[in-house]
């Protein structure tokens, strides 16, 4: 995953469940963006829920 | 006065003698001026307080002294006082009251009240609150932290606090043990949350996390308990305009119920107690999160239907394949058959006719033959004729003789010379005879 904010992922997460909703994608766009939005889901989840230790690092060496 | 041999007083005689004088040089009751703090009630619905003095200028408390209203009295009183007022007896007002003066042996000094003059509280109702929020608003400051969007992922949080304060751990612990297993990241800036060195103190807190704030999300400023007299920093303009256009969102949670500072009122968002500013922070990320589920089933659910639709249309479309097909194949079945059968017919009929034609060529063929062969028989019939018309036999009978010398036919009279011997050959025999004589 590049280099994304967790609000970045989840806007654009939002946008692509928006837009298999809308059904105007194929078969293989939808393969492509269920593929991307899973990427996004558990960047998300991992961002939410599981310790930056290199923040965690940062944040113990401020004195 | 009494004094004992030894000059020397029990405390309960000072007590009382401290009573007597108070009673004798105080037999009145007074108006007074004063700043109401800590203002609660006990459940026999009396109500306590403490009466505070503070230097205009600097802010510096400089008298104090317990208060407390007759339950009966107090009733009476805050009603009266809220509908002139327009808000309740509460912490930070300015009040005129007239008060006893009591001294109890065993509970102190302390004011009691027995009647107020709201109209003294309009006036200075807060006064140097509003006048610090005033000052801010004119110089558009604010609403500036309010403004702040708090970021959806918001868990790494500078904290503000007393680093013994019982509120700190409280919001620590409330943090870690959220139901939903998010995490937090919490730095504690050491302040000194009470008293007149707070608000250097909090300032000082506020700089250093300045220079930290690309780690930050929030800021938490909290503080557990004490005396509602102590939060008077929290009114300061200086503190105020710091939080006020601090770069990141300001969480408080300083102080009770019944307080809100004009730090409260310039922060992104006030919560009454630190554990309430944990609670806050846990229900916002964990709203992010119930998002993210929500999404995740969305995704699942819309794309099984949309898998769902397409073999669906899929299946159609193999079904109406192998229909088209088959009629197809069908169809050139048939056309094959078709055309088979015509080949065959056609094929028939061309050996046919062929056939035809070769059984009239032969008839003709023969025809001519026959002719031929009755042209040539009579052709030869005739010739036989001749040939035997001509042959040697029928030519000598008709008086032709052969004349051989030597075994020779002698077709010329040169070759004949006189006495040659010459056979004379008839049809039915020879002779043989002499030359005598040559005529020319």
């Amino acid at each position: 995953m590049e280099k994304l904010t967790y609000t970045e992922a989840k806007k654009e997460l939002e946008a692509i469940v928006a837009a298999i909703e809308s059904g105007e994608l194929d078969v293989d766009a939808l393969t492509e963006k269920v593929k991307r939005a899973s990427e996004l889901i558990a960047f998300c989840k991992e961002k939410l829920t599981k310790t930056d230790e290199e923040l965690q690092k940062l944040l113990d060496d401020i004195d | 006065m009494i004094y004992m041999q030894k000059s020397s007083l029990s405390l309960s005689e000072l007590n009382r003698s401290v009573r007597e004088t108070i009673r004798e040089n105080f037999p009145d009751t007074y108006w007074v001026r004063a700043e109401t703090s800590d203002v609660r009630r006990n459940q026999n619905g009396h109500c306590y307080l403490e009466f505070i003095e503070k230097d205009p200028v600097t802010q510096v408390i400089l008298a104090r002294a317990r208060g407390m209203i007759w339950a009966n009295t107090f009733q009476m009183l805050s009603t009266y006082f809220e509908g002139e007022t327009g808000q309740p007896f509460t912490s930070g007002l300015k009040v005129l009251v007239r008060v006893s003066v009591e001294f109890h042996e065993i509970y102190g000094f302390s004011l009691n009240v027995v009647d107020i003059d709201p109209a003294f509280t309009v006036g200075e109702m807060a006064k140097n609150r509003l006048l610090v929020l005033k000052r801010l608003e004119e110089e558009g400051v604010l609403t500036l932290n309010k403004e702040l969007t708090l970021p959806e992922l918001c868990n790494r949080i500078a904290v503000i606090s007393s680093p013994t304060a019982a509120g700190y751990e409280d919001f620590c612990d409330q943090l870690a043990k959220n139901p939903y297993g998010l995490v937090f990241y919490t730095k504690l800036f050491p302040a000194i949350m009470q008293g007149e060195k707070s608000e250097a103190s909090i300032i000082a807190a506020l700089e250093k996390i300045y220079a930290y704030r690309h780690l930050f999300d929030a800021v938490a400023i909290i503080r557990g308990g004490g005396a509602t007299s102590e939060l008077n920093c929290f009114d300061s303009y200086l503190l105020a305009t710091h939080c006020a256009q601090f770069p990141l969102p300001i969480v408080s949670g300083i102080g009770h119920e019944r307080d809100v500072t004009v730090l409260d009122i310039v922060s992104h968002t006030r919560a009454k107690t630190p554990t309430a500013v944990a609670e806050f922070f846990v229900g916002h990320v964990a709203k992010s999160l119930a998002e993210l589920i929500d999404l995740k089933k969305r995704l699942v659910a819309v794309s099984r239907e949309f898998l769902q639709r397409e073999k669906f249309s899929l299946s159609v479309l193999s079904k109406e394949i192998y229909h088209f097909s088959t009629a197809f194949m069908r169809d050139q079945l048939a056309l094959i058959g078709q055309t088979a059968f015509r080949l065959r017919h056609f094929v028939n009929r061309m050996v046919q006719s062929l056939q035809q034609q070769e059984q009239q060529r032969n008839l003709r063929f023969r025809h001519a033959l026959e002719q031929r062969l009755q042209n040539e028989k009579q052709t030869l019939l005739v010739s036989e004729q001749y040939i035997r018309m001509v042959s040697p036999e029928n030519i000598l009978k008709r008086g032709y003789t052969i004349t051989i010398k030597a075994g020779k036919i002698i077709t010329s009279a040169e070759k004949l010379q006189i006495d040659d011997l010459i056979e004379t050959l008839f049809w039915n025999g020879k002779i043989v005879s002499q030359v005598k004589n040559l005529k020319e």
